[in-house]
């Protein structure tokens, strides 16, 4: 291999891919440059993942004890991802690589993120366990929405699980708060950790979310204050933000406890 | 169901050691007596009784399991 010479290659995560390369290349990490060209996803529900890509280009001499460039992956994904459709070639012997390689601190947050995956699988997997409940857990990060943190989902697939959700889901609630704090007992970190048992959550939203937009129509066409039927929590939340922009129409709960359900006022 | 609460409590407290469960069965109901270090105490109970309650919904599920009715006291 020359000294300009590059390879892509292409795993599950970032990590694995350069694992991957650096055995290919017979190379340790500090004699190349590594790029980020793709950070991969694990996808919504295991559809639409993507695999990871980097490319690796030899370093021309042995690296100088330069301060190691830390910057976020997603922020080096960008840039590099950028210049690909150009292919332009290396520069050959060059003096500061265009993209930063990856950072230590990068690949940190790369590998806290699998195990803090892997530590709360086995929480929930234990947990379920215990509670006599034969299923498998599948972890994986959605997209995050509005600046939140990406959501750890954990679905919990397996045959009858309807114990699992229980009276207005309470069950399924229950279980994630505990295994949110054992999570956090374990951590002493904060993760956005969503618990799910067979897309339970993922369908009701989706229902909610219709209801609610067919609710808000009613409330315009008769001109009166519309009801739904008294909800947990999290699910009034799912209404309100469905409407939160609804030209039309406001959103207010009201009633106490088991008996709190949201009203549709027309504006 | 003994298993189910000291696994819950020993991953929520900061001294596992000091977790003990007893069970004790009377006639139609099983009482499970769950005690902690008392620096944990407000770990397995929480705000409002949250954390307490949150371990009394997942028990029911292991007791409806069994068949059983179970009461979780924290003492």
């Amino acid at each position: 291999m020359t000294a300009n010479e590059s390879i892509e290659v292409r795993a599950k995560t970032v990590e694995a891919a350069i694992e991957k390369g650096l055995a290919g290349l017979g190379l340790r990490r500090d004699e190349v440059v590594i790029e980020v060209l793709n950070p991969g996803s694990r996808g919504v529900l295991g559809i639409g993942a993507e695999d990871a890509l980097v490319r690796l280009t030899r370093r021309p001499q042995p690296p100088a004890p330069e301060k190691a460039v830390t910057e976020p992956i997603r922020a080096v994904a960008k840039e590099a991802v950028a210049e690909v459709p150009k292919e332009k070639p290396i520069p050959a012997p060059a003096p500061a690589p265009q993209v930063p390689p990856v950072g230590a601190e990068a690949l940190a947050e790369v590998r806290r993120r699998e195990e803090d995956a892997a530590l709360a699988r086995a929480l929930l997997s234990d947990l379920l366990k215990h509670l006599g409940v034969e299923a498998d857990v599948q972890a994986h990060y959605t997209e995050a929405t509005e600046g939140e943190e990406p959501p750890l989902l954990l679905d919990v697939v397996g045959k009858d699980l309807g114990i699992l959700i229980g009276r207005r889901g309470d069950t399924l609630a229950a279980l994630q708060f505990l295994i949110r704090l054992m999570f956090n007992r374990h951590t002493r970190r904060w993760v956005n950790l969503v618990v799910d048992v067979e897309g339970y959550k993922a369908r009701r939203e989706r229902t909610l979310r219709e209801l609610a937009l067919r609710m808000a129509e009613r409330a315009v066409a008769t001109g009166r204050v519309v009801a739904l039927e008294a909800m947990p929590p999290a699910e009034r939340r799912i209404v309100h933000l469905a409407l939160r922009d609804h030209p039309d129409v406001t959103t207010q709960s009201i009633g106490e406890g088991e008996g709190r359900k949201v009203t549709i006022i027309p504006r | 169901m003994k298993d189910l609460v000291t696994f819950m409590a020993q991953n929520l407290v900061n001294d596992p050691s000091q977790v003990q469960v007893e069970q004790i069965e009377r006639p139609h109901v099983t009482v499970l007596q769950l005690r902690v270090a008392p620096e944990d105490m407000g770990r397995v109970i929480g705000k409002g009784g949250r954390v307490a309650n949150a371990m009394r919904t997942l028990l029911r599920v292991a007791a409806a399991r069994e068949g059983k009715r179970v009461i979780l006291d924290i003492v």
